[in-house]
């Protein structure tokens, strides 16, 4: 088994690009995304806005005020002209244009950063239509004021709470969410492209050269899936402790924390690998299911975007089927409401479920097909 | 030593060995011989543990290998037909890797390598990249990573596949050298027929998956031994005079060469001048005779009805 895996890595040194480029291309897309994201390490999203149609230019700066009761988001007034040229620059991803009791929205693309100022620009607009409707209906003028009055003794207190006794709810940050999201995705690829070393020595014959030898089979499978486990693990830590160490994010979870969910992730992921191999026949077939699961377990599991911005049921109940849900679950507990192993349990051990149960079905298949 | 009892093996319905029976004895060199899809491959992978059979037994000093694989794994070196070897390492790398598979100490290896090496004739390149080396040299590679455990049968699934002469009759040399000199027992496969007789003691002829004779290469020649060859070489091709020698009554088979034909005829017949007869009334050009002996192939032609790279 020993054998097995140093050489695995020996085969590495000579073969380096394909794990490399995953490595950069992590390093790279956390970078960018997490400072395009604005606000990196926790701060407010910076938003542009300008007057639109039919709106004064106080009315709009009220609105501001209004918009900046938030702490996730900072909305400034700027010219039409400056929002446009900042977006076509590349500084700014979007724009909210106020209009009298209304708003429209100037985007670059259509990204989670577009839906979280959406769904939140529309919470505001709407809770000040009801007030004004309701100024209206009643006709009392300090009606404003006896709201927030009553709000300050509410009849109905909900307060959630996590397990550790914090407050819990949805705490976005742009940042973590690029690192954790992007650093998953890639070691995905890393560790099954690394997988197919198991199809290609299949093919090659020097698969059936170590069942042949006096080792046992579990040995010949325990050096291969040790070198991927252990490869998937270094990239994804040393990722973190570069953007926490070098880059200062305040990734916030200690180091052994890290390890442990980096173990129970990559642990799913080397299952999944296996349950792949299990299914195709050729090292092609699986250079071209990789990709496709790798991408879409990502975009379902909340890689790419926050699951709390998804609405559908379907997609959110898809979502519960990936490993990478787990993983970046686990992670954002861990960094946002300070969880530690015990409080991570439960997504740590469905990782370690979904491990056992594709590491099973796959080696089955394997074995059936051999 | 090692016993093939009516070994079978289907795949998906259909019987790829179908009651093998083979037998070796300690320090003998037997050949399989067949051509392409004849079994003989599976029949290799059955002995060696890699696959199970459907029915029957393999088995070593009188202990089933079905049941207790780790027995013969121990014993055996296999070359498989493909290169089994990592591409991106080097020979040594490569070598010092399967070494450890059979757990062998690092010292022993080493010079255990430097052996091999002087063996298939690669002292001076061992330390080169394996990707950079032709076919024949990468086939003797594939050859040495068998022999570094010093197995007791060596086991070789066509291992000149695709190679030059010279290296080609340097590993057939080798193979003889380790028999001989060394007393290993050899099973060779191979659907060159060359290859077989002159590495080979004893043949066993498979055909569709079946063996369908056995004996040493002599008892498999006597079975043509009222029959003898002739090769004749025209200096073209000539439809109608051919059509006729295939029809002789006196001619036992005649099939097309390369150059002319070979005809099969009953020991002692003197056909010949009735031949050149034939040829002469369809003015042909005469450009070489041969008369001999039967080989293998002709063995093979004979059982079969087929050549052995049909």
């Amino acid at each position: 088994m020993k054998a097995i895996f140093f050489l695995q890595w020996k085969r590495l040194r000579r073969k380096p690009y394909l794990v490399l480029t995953f490595f950069v291309l992590t390093l790279l897309f956390v970078f960018f995304l997490g400072s395009n994201n604005q606000g990196s390490q926790g701060g407010q999203m910076e938003v542009n806005a300008y007057t639109g149609e039919g709106a004064q230019e106080a009315e709009a700066a009220g609105w501001i005020d209004r918009l900046n009761d938030s702490d996730s988001f900072h909305f400034e007034l700027v010219d039409e002209e400056q929002a446009r040229k900042d977006i076509m620059d590349g500084s700014r991803s979007l724009a909210l244009e106020i209009r009298e009791n209304d708003y429209r929205m100037l985007v670059a693309v259509e990204d989670q950063d577009h839906q979280l100022v959406d769904s939140y620009a529309n919470q505001v607009f709407r809770e000040e239509q009801r007030l004004q409707q309701a100024e209206e209906q009643t006709g009392t003028a300090d009606l404003r004021e006896r709201v927030q009055e009553e709000m300050n003794h509410p009849p109905l207190d909900l307060t959630i709470t996590s397990v550790s006794g914090e407050e819990s709810g949805f705490v976005y940050n742009a940042s973590l969410q690029a690192l954790f999201g992007m650093t998953l995705f890639f070691s995905m690829y890393t560790i099954m492209f690394s997988l197919s070393n198991v199809v290609d020595e299949k093919r090659q014959g020097t698969w059936d050269r170590m069942i042949v030898s006096p080792l046992r089979k579990w040995e010949v499978y325990a050096g291969q899936l040790a070198y991927c486990f252990v490869l998937g693990m270094l990239q994804i830590m040393m990722i973190f402790v570069f953007f926490e160490w070098v880059l200062g994010y305040d990734v916030n979870i200690p180091l052994g924390t890290t390890a442990v969910i980096t173990a129970c992730f990559t642990f799913a992921v080397v299952s999944v690998g296996m349950l792949l191999i299990g299914l195709v026949r050729t090292t092609q077939q699986l250079q071209a299911v990789i990709p496709i699961v790798v991408t879409s377990m990502a975009m379902l599991g909340g890689a790419f975007w926050p699951l709390e911005i998804v609405s559908n049921s379907f997609v959110l109940a898809l979502s519960k089927g990936t490993p990478i849900y787990y993983g970046i679950q686990a992670l954002h507990d861990a960094s946002a409401l300070g969880y530690g192993i015990t409080g991570l349990g439960g997504p740590l051990s469905l990782l370690i479920l979904f491990g056992v149960l594709c590491m099973g079905i796959g080696i089955n298949l394997m074995e059936r097909r051999s | 030593m090692l016993e093939v009892e009516n070994v079978s093996k289907s795949f998906k319905g259909r019987n790829v060995v179908e009651g093998m029976n083979l037998y070796l004895e300690k320090g003998e060199s037997i050949g399989l011989l067949g051509p392409n899809g004849a079994g003989k491959s599976t029949t290799i992978s059955i002995i060696s543990s890699l696959i199970k059979p459907s029915s029957g037994d393999v088995k070593l000093n009188g202990s089933s290998v079905i049941k207790k694989p780790a027995a013969i794994r121990k014993v055996i070196g296999i070359v498989p037909q493909d290169i089994a070897l990592y591409e991106e390492l080097s020979a040594y790398e490569n070598l010092l890797f399967f070494g450890q598979m059979y757990g062998m100490s690092k010292a022993g290896l080493a010079a255990k390598i430097q052996e091999v090496c002087r063996l298939v004739g690669l002292e001076d390149r061992q330390k080169d990249i394996v990707k950079t080396y032709s076919g024949g040299m990468k086939r003797r590679v594939n050859i040495a990573a068998a022999l570094l455990h010093d197995p007791e049968i060596l086991i070789m699934d066509e291992p000149t596949v695709g190679i030059d002469p010279q290296s080609r009759s340097y590993i057939l040399e080798m193979i003889r050298n380790l028999n001989i000199e060394r007393g290993m027992t050899v099973l060779y496969t191979s659907h060159y027929m060359e290859e077989v007789e002159r590495l080979c003691d004893r043949v066993y002829i498979m055909d569709h998956g079946k063996v369908i004779s056995s004996g040493t290469k002599e008892e498999l020649k006597n079975i043509l031994s009222a029959e003898e060859t002739i090769y004749i070489d025209f200096d073209r091709v000539y439809p109608a005079m051919y059509d006729e020698l295939q029809h002789h009554q006196d001619i036992l088979r005649a099939s097309e060469t390369e150059n002319g034909l070979k005809l099969i005829v009953p020991k002692g017949s003197r056909l010949l001048s009735r031949v050149f007869q034939i040829t002469e009334r369809h003015k042909a050009q005469v450009t070489n005779v041969n008369v001999s002996v039967p080989s293998l192939e002709d063995v093979f032609l004979h059982l079969t009805g087929r050549k052995l790279r049909d």
